[in-house]
Parts: structure tokens; sequence; C-alpha cells
């Protein structure tokens, strides 16, 4: 019978389980289900992290019986009664045909990973934004703007003038102090005064939960340059096609090594797509290169005075507002994301 | 009559459908199913003939299929549309 596990001693049997298929147990897990037989034998698990299914294992010698439609149907009917609508798995690329069998559909894979997902899918991502797609010669920026400064305006109006028209993807992900809703609304005004720039919602098909396979792969460099060869092609196969993007601009990075290494990549892989690969220098300020996680120290501060420095009048106006207290939440200790 | 809610039938079993039902401003029926190219037609007829039946003019039903057979088309159509009724 299918049944939600959560016992030290239940947990203890997924762990054994998945250790016989070579995965391993994480304990961060939202949902976690299991099927047993009449001794109390666990035969099947699978468990659900966001909209991400993981840790899904069928006992060998249950391979062949429904166990595995089973496991995944409830994480998915869990899943969906808990507001999820679309679902992601990785798999082993040898394997991904027994999740095309229940309706996944292949997002891409690579030599060691396979990226499935279920429900109306990158398509209907797509889809909705159908209205907005000319052809020409555009490009596009990924930005997660946590919040908006004067250099993400800078990039934005450099990037513009270089093409016909400019997509801004603001990365949808709640990973940031300003929650989604809050910086896409800042980009939104921040360039509401250049004509041929229009700013979308990157869903989950850039930078999310869904392009981290660490989970699949233990070793973790490997699982970092694979999750960049997933955010990559993802944008390559799907998103620039669609919008007919031919160029991609990056800030030039002087701080983070994970975004510059992840700019390394973009430069290697994207002329595959067709795309090109434009690094713009950053605008600099009195005090060095303008960035979101200077305003966020200040603002970890109270430092309120410096910021007309960094940030535009729209993003200053959010951030003296009653808005932000309610809205946004900076830790004191922060990364810089 | 409208679909007003969410709702779910159905399994993921061989032989059966997914059904999720949810409001919107018109009918509308998207259909996957691992037997899609040869009877996407058949399963959409049955589908709008249960949704004739039952009344319903606006929502969105999208089916996950593994080759349901007509009656178990019918009949998840028709609980997942009770259940977003009753919810």
């Amino acid at each position: 019978m299918l049944q939600p596990l959560s016992s030290q001693h239940e947990l203890q049997q997924v762990a054994t389980l998945l250790g016989r298929s070579g995965l391993n147990f994480e304990p961060d897990a939202d949902d976690v289900l299991g099927i047993k037989d009449q001794c109390g034998r666990l035969l099947a698990t699978g468990s659900r992290q966001g909209a991400l299914l993981k840790m899904i294992t069928v006992d060998s010698e249950h391979q062949s019986s429904e166990l595995f439609a089973e496991i995944i149907h409830g994480l998915i009917g869990r899943g969906y009664q808990a507001g999820i609508e679309n679902f992601f798995v990785y798999t082993k690329p040898a394997q991904y045909h027994s999740f095309v069998a229940l309706n996944f559909h292949l997002l891409c894979t690579s030599e060691r990973v396979a990226l499935l997902e279920y429900g109306r899918g990158i398509k209907h991502y797509l889809q909705q934004y159908a209205s907005l797609v000319e052809d020409g010669k555009n490009g596009c920026v990924v930005v997660n703007c946590n919040p908006f400064t004067l250099g993400h305006r800078y990039l934005i109006e450099k990037a513009a003038a270089k093409v016909d028209k400019l997509y801004v993807f603001v990365v949808e992900a709640d990973h940031s102090s300003f929650p989604f809703q809050v910086r896409f609304d800042l980009v939104q005004k921040g360039v509401a005064h250049v004509r041929n720039v229009v700013v979308l919602a990157t869903g989950p098909y850039a930078v999310s939960q869904v392009t981290f396979p660490e989970y699949f792969l233990k070793n973790s460099d490997l699982a970092r340059d694979e999750q960049v060869v997933i955010d990559i092609e993802l944008f390559g196969r799907y998103i620039a096609p669609f919008f007919s993007i031919k160029y991609r601009f990056v800030g030039s990075e002087p701080y983070c090594a994970t975004t510059h290494s992840y700019n390394k990549a973009l430069q290697q892989q994207l002329g595959q797509y067709g795309v090109e690969l434009c690094e713009l220098a950053r605008i600099e300020s009195t005090e060095g290169a303008i960035s979101a996680s200077r305003v966020r120290q200040l603002l970890a501060r109270n430092s309120f005075e410096p910021l007309a420095q960094l940030v535009p009048e729209t993003t200053l106006k959010f951030l003296t507002s009653s808005k932000y207290l309610q809205q946004v939440h900076i830790e004191p200790d922060l990364g810089r994301h | 009559m409208e679909i007003e809610s969410k709702a779910q039938a159905g399994t993921m079993q061989s032989s059966d459908m997914m059904v999720y039902v949810e409001p919107a401003e018109q009918l509308i029926i998207e259909i996957e199913s691992t037997v899609i190219k040869q009877f996407e037609h058949l399963i959409r007829e049955r589908i709008e003939q249960q949704l004739t039946l039952m009344n319903i003019t606006k929502g969105l039903i999208r089916v996950s299929d593994r080759g349901a057979l007509d009656y178990a088309i019918a009949a998840r159509i028709e609980t997942a549309v009770q259940r977003s009724m009753e919810a």
C-alpha cells in the first residue's frame, strides 16, 4: 500500500533501498512515499522536493510490476494538492524511457543525466509569450536583480542599443532576499524608459531548483558542470530559437567565482545554438563596481544614504517604503546571491 | 456549468488516465497520451461527449493517458468534474 514515510525506522528503510540502487538518501524532501508488502518490507520509494521528484527506486525483485507508476502517481497527486502543477525529474539516460511511458517529456539529455518534466511544460511556458515574439536581431539577458541597481540598468541600456529587441528574463526561483514579484516589478519600473525592452519571467527553466542535479551526481564538481550544461541547453534549444535570440549579454564578473565560470561555460557552449555571448564591462561608482550584494550589505546595516549612488530612483523609492519592510528580509550574513 | 476549482482523478497505471481540471475562461482540452498519434481524435471525442453530458462549458481539462478505453475515459472525466464541484 502506498503511504507517506516519516518515522526514523521508515527513513532508514528508504536509505537502505536507495543504497542498493546506488542512490543517496537526502533528508530535505517535502514528501517521502513508500510501498510496503504485508511483512512491512519496503518495495518501492520516491520523494518530492518542491517540483523535483527524486530518490525514486523500486526493489530489484519487483521491477516489472506497476509499483513504479504507483509511486510516481502518489508523488504527483500529492504534489498537485500542494499546488504544484509541473514536475521535474533527473534520471540516468538509459532509464528515461520508464518516465516517458508515464507521459513525462524529455527536456534534455547529456552523457550522464536526462532531465524530464511532467505537466503543461516548457511548450506552455513559451506559448504564453507568443504574442511578444518578433523576428529580428534580438538579444537577451538573464538577471536575478536582487534588487535592481544602476549596474543592471546600465547593462540593459547598453545591450538594448545593440539589438532590435532585448528580452530581460528575471529569475523566478525564490532563493533571494527580495521575492520574485518585487524583483520583477523593480526591473520593469527600472527599464520602462527603454523602448525595445520586454521583461519576462524565466519560469523554472533557468537558474532554478530544476537546474541543480546535485542529488543525482554525487561528485559536486561534476554536478556543477552538469548543471551548467543543462541550464545552457534549455536556453539554447528552447528559449533562444522561440524568441529569435542571437545575442546573450552578461556583465563582466569581478567578484563571484561561480558567475565567472558560468560566463565562461556560456562562452564555450552558446555557439552551437547560434547564439553569441557578449560580455559588457560594468559601470563603477566611486567605490568600485556597482553590485546588488553591496546594496544588500548597506541595507543590512540600515545604511540608506549611500544607496542613491547604487540604485535608480524607482528602486530607491521601494527601499524607503513600508512595502520594503513587509516584503523583504535581509539576512545579516549574506552570500553573494 | 463551469469548472470552479482544481481537482484530479485517475491513476498512472497502464490502460488508465490521469485527469486534471481547473477553472478557465473557455473550454480547453489538452491531451497527452502514449498513443496520441493513433488515438488523439477518439480520446478527444470521448472527453467532449462526457463534458457535454455533464453540461460543462468552461474549464481547463488536462488528461495524461496511458491507453485508457473509452468507458475508463468517461469515468475518470466524470469523477474529476464531480470532485471539482464538491471542493
